[in-house]
């Protein structure tokens, strides 16, 4: 092994220039992994002995791919046709560079055996290292040692006594690549002149994203507008250095894709800035950080917001686009809204969209598989329709499909994609529901066998032994009436409650939690698994779960006359429900009942039943009720948001029916002492991990959130306090218009509308009054009472297991404060997305329920846009 | 776990192997042994210098060098380490402090060795006996810093070496120059005191303090007044160049010697001292030329 | 997430090694004149020089100790050592467990120098075996060798001496200096959390990296004494 050492210049964060030297060591022992080679050492050879041959390659063939092969076509590279590939190192080192997302996706490629992606360390390879010469670019460089690799696999492969004749390919779009590899007798052949030859998956070609120069001339063809330029890097960073440009996200309204806003800071002050029209908006699309110059105060938006679907035809989406930025008589109640226009994307937010194929823009006859431009809109109205090339238009029609987009140059209206996978049929429950949760970004697969390999062995038959309550230091608190309320049909039951007077005229209340982390530990590719799923999503038909089944709702789950794990907080409180103290231990329960809501309810109605457990009830309820007394008084809110349910047919699973739910004292009841049971804990593990307890805040929203609905209130001469939680609190019970009673709850939703989420956070990373929850009036807050159905949660035990167990051992992952804050942002993205699957789901129910259906009901129009408006409907 | 070290380069063994072969042939009697290395577990043998024993009674070297066997008596005697003195040792030493009736003398020991005050010869006499206007003026004998030759004359019972200046020959030490090399170099031998052909006096401390220096005029064998004033006096006598050039360049050729790590006595050193006449004083460390005066030297003593 | 990969898939660390694997060793010993014995040590771009004077006559009376020598390890890392320029931080002192036979030197004190020229990540055990070689080649009776090494934990992947990039990614490192004859312990430092799973199997990649170690530097020990040992014989 030889030594080589690398010197090269780097400039420092702070902007010192320094001289970093590496080591880089050089190897004879990285082996070909070719199951034909006889002169390497490998074992367990990845690349097969019998990989594929083409029309124009007909020795069978490894391929190496260049970086920028992966970089735009990771889709094929993805695609089951794909295998035995050699990944260079210089490759992935490039990618690493270039796109992260690219990066993992390649690193996961290789991890799959079946794949058959195979890394080479080419750079760290005695005979296919080279150094870079001089007046050599980087890009250049790397270009070489993928040519010098390749050609050491081809002679590599063609030496030594083998079975068959075997060779590489490289694959590269770069043309004078190829040709400096053409004269260097490597073969090698563009992407789309690759998938070509293979005949059996002609999806491939409709998947090769067109090459530069194509898709600027196809582009030129329909060139009726052209954007401005982006500005570069340096420039847009300058340029927000110095003022003259913002920075921000860019979030397009829901109801017009032409509008968009972008949070920033016009004139001092933090605002929402509008961006009007396509050419404002200058290709970018949502989600992407953009760099926007704000317009002359002439051309400030003076008008309410359109509704614009996205029609079919172009011609009238021009029109409504000229009409909307064009002067339309001025409606001088509003105030002026800054607007202004991108001059360069900071950073992309493209995925894979779902959608479907836009009919009118299929021509040919059924069955022509030549290939044809079509439309495709996305399920997500906030993105531009993507022109797609493919020869399966008529195939395509009336189904689901994935497509990406390649690039969007300045002379296309539309950005230019390719066709990645079909899903299914439109309109197709099943197929639907898979969309909304690609879309969301929802991980819906079955728990694959490692996973499930963690499970206890024992499975369903696992049952609480003595060993438990012995070794692990577990309180016994079998013989206590606990007992849990949930909704009806709940299987995953993460809490259970008991009271008992206690001999001092206290009473001793305790919440159960199931003991989730019993069974998940760290490093556990089931807790690795649960981490990426962060929490259950509730659909209207199905649960994505974030355990396994077995878990959620048997093991785990605090199940009436079974004995359980769980997870206790106890508190000792005096009969005006203060807390005197408070305790958290690992125990054994027994629930005595599973209620619902309802029976629970009808107990305590109930005056013949005077049984203990009834009487328990009604003491947590009086204590409930105490509870929420005094935090209202502090100022927390109660909002309101509509929650429906579906009454579903048992067969088909169509919606018969659609009701808002209903919430009786109960759900108050438990909710209060889960809130209780959550401050408690958040209290204590901040206490002992200053840097790295995981707590959730509620930030103060800022005033201007609740500016339109101050403007609306106004009309009724109510006035909207939003400088703390009480005042908001107090002018919402004042908001109350005596002729209709439904007007405070609809004030309560819209109210709720103007709030900022709430998110998780490692308590490293925020100042300590930031840390307030806004909505629930407390100073701190986490989540620790569903750890079956929230990641968070399984954390917060973690952490509270550790403040409470002197002895225990515990890796970094709870004291890294930078871990924590990337998990809290996975789990806070992964929180979002959940909700918003949900409501999709909710939505797509709400289709189905009113197709062919015409249901007459009164409500109230909450939203007027130019020619729309939005309505709620109460029932 | 199943864990296998590669380096990144295999030790070169080889070479140590070569030498050990060589050893053998050499004498069978020299064996070269490192800390912990093991030297004998036969029980008849009794530990010395540089080893110890473990538990299971096994002599193990505790230094790098070279194993010596007296009979029954094994030790292990390091190339490189600080002077352990003998009686009967001549050597030099520094003056480091001045105590109630003795001086502390660094003499690269393992700690400094004592002159005690009755230990030197006094003025008027060497049988005179010391008395208390002596006590109180003894750094007009000795002051620190100043340089002395003596010979080991008892150790203390802490392990330091007592010296004594009595004898003729013994004396401050002036009109020269300082080198210091290893100690293991300088041998034993019957005189320590050495003036060589080309005019330099030599004192070879078997400390590996060697002191060269202009010849002091006079009678040694004289004992008279004026004599004893010269042992102690602190001044130089005049040297001309020629002198000082000669002087350098011994201190030099003991230097050259010292980086090769040769034996020290006075046959190589005029050897070398007539080596190194082809070259100017000031290129005599330059590593050519310490290669080729020292070459040249021990092939001439060979050639005897 | 714009972490470094710190082991690619197929097993290499940032620098081409396996996990398993040291970086190159350079020592010798003799380096300095002046000192009663020296050695200078590079474990990859890692480089330290030690310095060992006496044992010699205590500098200051109070000090003395009359069974034993003291001895005083003097750590200095050069404001060039790190890739940045940096102020000089005040001394830190490690107490590197080296094993003496110090009651053979009553009264004396030893004095041993270190100097970090270069930093590239495992400082503790290049000292360590640079004393350890400055100390021999003093010619100072020690039980054994003491050889260092460290070994740290990447993805659970135990991995043997890390460099400073592996080093300053979060991932903790254990040092270990060991007695190579015997096996004994003398030093287990880690300044950062490990999982206890790890631990046995990161120890034991560091011990037998000791091991590993021990080799190459008494090969180089016994080439300087055989070659010191040649040249006496002439």
């Amino acid at each position: 092994m030889s030594l080589r050492a690398k010197s090269f210049i780097k400039r420092t964060k702070k902007g010192n220039v320094i001289k970093v030297i590496k080591e880089h060591y050089l190897r004879d022992d990285i082996w070909c992994s070719s199951a034909l080679c006889e002169s390497c050492n490998h074992t367990d050879a990845l690349l097969s002995a019998t990989p594929r041959a083409t029309e124009s390659f007909r020795t069978p063939h490894y391929i190496v791919p260049d970086t920028n092969v992966f970089m735009n076509q990771i889709d094929i590279m993805e695609h089951p046709a794909i295998k035995d590939v050699i990944v260079l190192q210089t490759v992935r080192e490039e990618l690493r560079h270039l796109s992260m997302p690219i990066y993992n996706r390649v690193n996961a490629i290789v991890a799959d055996k079946n794949k058959r992606f195979y890394a080479f360390s080419n750079e760290h390879h005695k005979e296919t290292y080279i150094e870079r010469m001089k007046d050599e670019s980087p890009n250049d460089r790397n270009d070489r040692a993928i040519r010098v690799s390749v050609k050491w696999y081809a002679n590599h492969l063609a030496n030594g006594k083998k079975k068959a004749p075997i060779t590489v390919v490289m694959l590269s779009d770069d043309r004078d690549n190829r040709e400096k590899a053409k004269s260097a007798a490597i073969k090698c052949s563009s992407v789309r002149d690759y998938v070509a030859d293979l005949t059996d998956s002609p999806e491939l070609v409709d998947m090769v994203v067109s090459a530069k120069d194509a898709s600027e001339a196809q582009a030129k063809a329909d060139g009726k507008i052209e954007y401005e330029e982006h500005l570069s890097q340096v420039q847009i960073a300058n340029g927000v250095k110095n003022g003259k440009f913002s920075q921000g996200t860019l979030n397009i309204s829901g109801h017009n894709y032409l509008e968009a806003t972008v949070m920033a800071t016009v004139e001092g002050k933090q605002q929402n800035v509008y961006i009007v029209g396509r050419k404002n908006m200058n290709r970018s699309i949502q989600g992407d950080t953009v760099a926007i110059q704000v317009l002359p105060k002439s051309e400030w938006k003076k008008t309410a917001s359109v509704a614009i679907e996205e029609d079919e035809d172009e011609a009238t989406e021009m029109k409504a686009e000229s009409e909307n930025t064009d002067g339309m008589d001025v409606d001088n109640a509003l105030p002026e809204m800054p607007t202004a226009k991108v001059v360069g994307i900071i950073r992309k937010k493209w995925r894979p969209y779902c959608g479907f194929i836009s009919k009118k823009s299929i021509h040919g006859t059924e069955g022509s598989t030549s290939a044809q431009n079509v439309i495709f809109r996305a399920m997500d109205r906030r993105i531009p329709s993507i022109k797609i090339r493919t020869t399966q238009a008529h195939t395509l029609a009336g189904q689901r499909i994935v497509v990406a987009i390649d690039s969007w140059p300045t002379t296309s209206v539309l950005p230019l994609g390719h066709f990645v996978k079909t899903l299914g049929s439109s309109g197709d429950k099943e197929t639907e529901t898979e969309v909304l949760l690609l879309e969301h970004d929802v991980p819906f697969q079955e728990f694959s066998k490692r996973i499930l390999e963690d499970l206890p062995a024992e499975g369903e038959d696992w049952v609480v032994l003595d060993k438990h309550v012995h070794n692990e230091r577990r309180r016994d608190f079998r013989h206590l009436n606990v007992c849990s309320i949930d909704p009806p049909g709940c299987t995953d039951i993460d809490d259970a409650l008991h009271v008992r007077a206690l001999p001092n005229g206290n009473f001793e209340v305790g919440v159960h939690i199931a003991d989730v982390t019993y069974f998940v530990k760290p490093g556990m590719p089931m807790d690795e698994e649960a981490a990426g799923r962060g929490t259950t999503v509730y659909l209207v038909d199905k649960r994505i779960d974030m355990l396994p089944s077995l878990l959620g709702t048997n093991l785990c789950s605090l199940r009436s006359n079974v004995e359980r794990l769980a997870f206790s907080c106890i508190w000792e409180m005096n009969e005006n429900a203060e807390i005197v103290n408070v305790d958290f231990t690992k125990s054994v329960i027994k629930s005595k009942f599973s209620f619902t809501y309802e029976e629970a309810q009808n107990r305590i109605d109930d005056d013949r039943m005077q049984d203990d457990v009834t009487k328990g009830i009604r003491t947590l309820n009086s204590f409930a009720k105490k509870l929420k007394q005094r935090r209202l008084e502090k100022g927390a809110l109660t909002l309101a948001s509509p929650e429906v349910r579906f009454n579903l047919e048992n067969d088909s699973q169509d919606p018969v029916d659609v009701e808002l739910k209903e919430l009786k004292d109960t759900n108050a009841l438990v909710e209060e002492f889960m809130l209780l049971a959550n401050i408690s804990v958040a209290e204590r593990i901040y206490s002992k991990f200053p840097d790295s307890a995981l707590l959730r805040r509620h930030p103060t929203p800022p005033d201007s959130n609740f500016e339109e609905l101050r403007r609306a209130l106004s009309e009724f001469n109510i006035s909207l306090e939003t400088s703390t939680s009480k005042e908001l609190s107090d002018s919402l019970d004042r908001a109350v218009i005596p002729s209709d009673p439904y007007f405070n709850k609809m004030v309560r939703i819209m109210t709720t509308r103007c709030m900022l989420q709430a998110q998780y956070f490692s308590s490293g990373t925020e100042a300590e009054q930031d840390f307030r929850h806004y909505g629930l009036a407390c100073p701190i807050y986490t989540h620790f009472t569903s750890p079956i159905r929230r990641y968070s949660d399984v954390m917060v035990h973690r952490l509270l297991e550790a403040c409470i167990d002197a002895d225990l051992t515990y890796g970094q992952e709870l004291t890294d404060k930078m871990r924590m804050k990337e998990l809290c942002d996975n789990l806070n993205f992964r929180n979002r997305m959940a909700q918003q699957a949900a409501r999709s789901s909710v939505e797509l129910y709400t289709n189905l329920f009113f197709r062919n259906k015409v249901v007459e009901e009164d409500g109230h129009v909450i939203r007027i846009l130019r020619n729309g408006f939005v309505v709620l409907v109460q029932k | 776990m199943d864990v296998q070290i590669l380096s990144p380069e295999a030790p070169s063994k080889s070479n140590s192997h070569k030498n050990q072969n060589a050893m053998d042939v050499d004498g069978g009697d020299v064996q070269l042994v490192m800390p912990g290395e093991t030297i004998t577990s036969d029980l008849q043998f009794m530990r010395g210098h540089g080893t110890y024993l473990d538990s299971e009674s096994t002599v193990i070297s505790s230094v790098a060098g070279v194993v010596e066997r007296v009979n029954k008596l094994i030790s292990v005697r390091a190339l490189k380490a600080r002077y352990t003195g003998e009686i009967g040792d001549i050597v030099v030493g520094r003056i480091t402090e001045v105590a109630p009736k003795r001086w502390k003398v660094n003499v690269n020991g393992r700690q400094d060795a004592i002159l005690m005050l009755s230990a030197i010869s006094l003025p008027g006499g060497i049988q005179r006996r010391k008395n208390e206007e002596d006590e109180l003026q003894m750094r007009k004998f000795f002051a620190e810093g100043d340089m002395v030759a003596a010979e080991v004359q008892a150790f203390f019972v802490d392990g330091a070496i007592g010296l004594h200046t009595r004898g003729h020959q013994f004396s401050k030490l002036r009109n020269g120059s300082l080198v210091v090399v290893p100690s293991a170099l300088v041998q034993r031998c019957k005189s320590h005191f050495h003036l060589l052909p080309c005019g330099v006096h030599l004192v070879l401390g078997l400390n590996g303090y060697i002191w060269v220096s202009k010849p002091v005029i006079g009678n040694p064998e004289s004992t008279d007044e004026a004599d004893i004033e010269r042992t102690y006096s602190n001044k130089n006598d005049i040297i001309d160049d020629a002198e000082r050039e000669s002087i350098a360049r011994v201190c030099n050729c003991l230097r050259a010697l010292a980086r090769k790590f040769m034996h020290i006595n006075d046959t190589i050193i005029i050897y070398t001292y007539e080596a190194s006449l082809k070259y100017p004083v000031k290129d005599l460390l330059k590593k050519d030329v310490v290669d080729s005066i020292t070459s040249e030297a021990s092939h001439k003593l060979t050639m005897e | 997430m714009s972490r470094l990969e710190l082991l690619t898939p197929e097993g290499l660390r940032v620098d081409g090694r396996r996990p398993n694997e040291l970086r190159k060793i350079i020592a010798k010993t003799s380096v300095l004149a002046q000192a009663d014995g020296s050695a200078y040590i590079e474990q990859g771009n890692t480089k330290v020089l030690a310095a060992v004077y006496g044992p010699q006559e205590v500098r200051h009376r109070m000090q003395i100790l009359h069974d034993r020598a003291i001895i005083n390890v003097e750590f200095n890392v050069a404001p060039f050592s790190t890739s940045e320029r940096k102020k000089r931080s005040k001394n830190d002192k490690y107490d590197n467990g080296i094993k003496l036979q110090t009651s053979q030197f009553p009264r004396s004190q030893i004095d041993i120098y270190l100097q970090v020229l270069q930093h590239d990540g495992g400082t503790l055990q290049a000292c360590i075996n640079a004393a350890t070689m400055a100390l021999i080649d003093a010619g100072i009776p020690m039980i054994d060798y003491v050889c260092a090494s460290t070994a740290g934990c990447i993805d659970k992947q135990p991995v043997l001496d890390l460099n400073y990039l592996e080093e300053s990614s979060d991932s903790p490192e254990l040092t270990v200096a060991i007695l190579p004859r015997t096996g004994k312990v003398n030093l287990m430092s880690m300044e950062s959390r490990l999982h206890v799973d790890m631990l046995e199997s990161v120890a034991s990649l560091a011990t037998e990296g000791c091991e590993q170690i021990h080799t190459i530097l008494d090969a180089v020990v016994r080439d300087t004494t055989q070659h010191l040992k040649d040249s006496l014989m002439q």
